[in-house]
């Protein structure tokens, strides 16, 4: 999937609710901007909030949410006075549930390595944000070439092994990945 | 002297009463029930009676004889039933009349008669009036019932005389299966209640329910308003109503309209009262039963026609000509009424009881509102569980349903779940859009999932997530399109909870 949704963003504000019929949705809910919902951002304005309830604004069209209780991670709201059941969980307890409850098909880091000698010049993200496949991670410079390293999946960076300015040699490695299928 | 009139009732349409009383410059007294000591409507009377009945079995709206004796301590002039509780009890009206109140409705005598399903219908026939076709009597054994039921046409509906709660009941489709389920039927009723008779009526597959609404002087006048449809019903109770109904056309209202008169006349009958017609898919229509009230939708005849039918009502009892002219009542627009129970539609619409955090109604030009809540009110297992009407009105149906969902869509009700979101899916339904619907909608379509729909699904999604996000984050403050300085829902939570 080729969206964006997930670049260069915090990955604490990343989640993933799970509706009891099995409907998962991903959620961002950013700092500067609208929430994007499954991947596009949404065009939606608060209109109220009162002690338990929103109302939104979206295609012209009033949304008035109301949480109707919650337990845990576990909410029941009701949209336009007709209830729905929510699971809801950060990006990190959803991963780290996966990895608990799934010995068997455990979610693999995906390692990037240095695919030939050079320097580190610049790198864009940080540990903890997130990333789509193919976005660029960091730049090699190698035999007077710069090449932009990029994420092989979608995911959280989990740890980034080196520094502007080190050498580094082949094959050794750079960052490693979370991925993330939701 | 202002007159003084006693209101028997209570909510909303106690509030209409008000409404009406005030207009006629009488003094409105109603009743103070323990049961709901804050009621909305006791902030609109000019007085109050205190009924202390948190002790009684019933409510003081149940009371006919307590009613009647502090009407006459607190010298009440007439006594207004509204609908329900004690509005089409002869004896009470009986009792009022007795003791010099002047009750508005009709006679007692006809409130019996009208209640007593086997007179009302012979006093149809009497004056003309189309019955569904069935047997008179009791039919002796299977063979005359399928003789009966050759001649009317099946389906056929084989009821037990002492019948009730679909014991002893049979719908039958086609002539072989008709000696069977006669013996099995009339076993059944023998069994259950001790008597085997069985009548035979015709069945009709997919009715609609029609109603006219007729207002009639106590010298003889009388006219129709017109008709309202009534077909969306659950659990045999009405929850949209409309005026008029799509399935009748100008000549039909003038036959059915001066059918009602000539009944009502043929009675004797004064007051407001709605008579009751059952449609089949051919468009052939039957006598149902007179209702001798002021009925909950009464005010969608009210918008169409613009005739005060509560006014009338007061008028008529206080021995007033009725002044309107049958060729001077017209039928403008369209008009539609929804009731707002606190009842879950998800969930078979069992009834919801408890606080009503916060109520806001839409508003406009082509918008009633009838309310018998506020904000913080309670809704007690006491009593029913119609809170407000949302009427709305428009120059056709079609635009009538669009105005109408519009005003849904400006509805708020927090704390309690209402029948709004299922009269929005009934409104947008192919069967109610082309006015194919009949009563048997709701068992037949309706289904819970009809309420949800994506988007609804997907910004709850947001707003579970916002919610949850605003604790896992803290992040209240620093959502810049969340503008809002009101404390955040999960703090709150949380001072609840700790």
């Amino acid at each position: 999937m080729g969206t964006s949704y997930i670049y260069n963003r915090d990955a604490s504000r990343l989640f993933i609710a799970v509706r009891e019929n099995g409907k998962r949705y991903k959620l961002f809910i950013p700092k500067e901007s609208k929430p994007a919902i499954n991947g596009a951002e949404m065009d939606i304005d608060f209109v109220e909030q009162g002690d338990f309830d929103y109302t939104f604004e979206w295609k012209g069209k009033k949304f008035h949410c109301e949480l109707v209780s919650r337990d845990q991670n576990k909410a029941i709201v009701k949209v336009n006075g007709v209830e729905y059941k929510y699971s809801i969980e950060s990006i990190f307890s959803y991963i780290r549930r996966g990895m608990i409850n799934s010995d068997a098909n455990k979610i693999d880091d995906n390692n990037i390595a240095a695919p030939m000698p050079g320097k580190i010049v610049d790198i864009f993200l940080s540990e903890g944000d997130l990333v789509n496949a193919g976005d660029p991670i960091l730049t090699l410079e190698a035999m007077k070439m710069q090449n932009e390293i990029s994420a092989n999946c979608n995911g959280v960076i989990r740890k980034i092994k080196v520094q502007p300015g080190q050498s580094v040699m082949k094959d050794e490695l750079l960052v490693e990945i979370q991925s993330i299928e939701v | 002297m202002k007159k003084r009139l006693l209101i028997a009732n209570r909510s909303e349409i106690a509030i209409r009463i008000i409404r009406a009383a005030h207009k006629l410059g009488m003094v409105a007294v109603v009743f103070q029930s323990d049961r709901e000591p804050e009621a909305l409507y006791l902030s609109y009377a000019d007085e109050v009676i205190p009924a202390r009945d948190a002790h009684n079995d019933k409510a003081i709206f149940l009371d006919a004889e307590r009613i009647v004796q502090l009407a006459l301590e607190n010298n009440i002039d007439l006594i207004h039933p509204g609908y329900g509780f004690l509005s089409e009890n002869p004896d009470f009206a009986q009792l009022c009349t007795d003791k010099g109140l002047n009750f508005i409705g009709p006679s007692a005598q006809l409130i019996r008669d009208m209640g007593l399903k086997t007179v009302a219908k012979s006093m149809a026939i009497e004056a003309g009036l189309p019955l569904v076709p069935g047997s008179d009597g009791p039919v002796r054994d299977a063979q005359v019932a399928k003789e009966f039921a050759d001649r009317i046409g099946y389906p056929v509906i084989l009821k037990a005389s002492a019948g009730g709660g679909g014991r002893g009941m049979r719908i039958v489709e086609k002539p072989e299966t008709i000696e069977r389920n006669f013996k099995s039927a009339s076993d059944e009723a023998l069994a259950a209640f001790g008597n085997g008779d069985m009548f035979i009526e015709k069945y009709l597959q997919n009715p609609k329910h029609l109603e006219f609404q007729i207002m009639g002087d106590k010298h003889g006048n009388v006219v129709h308003l017109g008709e309202r449809e009534c077909s969306l019903q659950r659990k045999h109770q009405k929850i949209v109503e409309e005026a008029p109904s799509a399935s009748v056309n100008p000549q039909k209202r003038a036959e059915m309209g001066e059918m009602a008169v000539r009944f009502a006349k043929a009675i004797g009958y004064y007051s407001a009262g709605t008579i009751e017609f059952i449609m089949d898919e051919d468009g052939s229509y039957y006598f149902m039963e007179m209702n001798t009230r002021i009925q909950v939708e009464h005010p969608v005849t009210e918008q169409v026609t613009g005739v005060d039918l509560v006014d009338w009502q007061i008028r008529v009892a206080l021995g007033e000509h009725l002044t309107l002219k049958q060729e001077d009542i017209k039928i403008t627009g369209w008009a539609m009424e929804i009731r707002v129970n606190t009842e879950d539609p998800q969930n078979r619409f069992s009834p919801q009881t408890g606080l009503i955090d916060q109520i806001s109604f839409p508003s406009g030009d082509n918008i009633r509102i009838e309310t018998g809540v506020q904000s913080g009110a309670v809704v007690t297992p006491y009593f029913d569980s119609m809170v407000a009407k949302i009427i709305v009105t428009g120059t056709d149906r079609a635009d009538c349903i669009a105005n109408t969902l519009d005003a849904l869509n400006n509805f708020v009700l927090n704390g309690l779940k209402t029948t709004v979101p299922f009269c929005r899916v009934v409104l947008q339904h192919p069967a109610f859009v082309d006015a194919t619907y009949t009563t048997r909608w709701v068992d037949q379509v309706f289904t819970p999932d009809m309420l949800e729909n994506e988007d609804d699904e997907m910004i709850g999604a947001l707003a579970a997530t916002i919610m949850y996000a605003q604790e896992y984050l803290q992040l209240s403050s620093d959502i810049p399109w969340y503008k809002s300085d009101r404390l955040n829902v999960w703090v709150l939570n949380k001072r609840l909870n700790y």
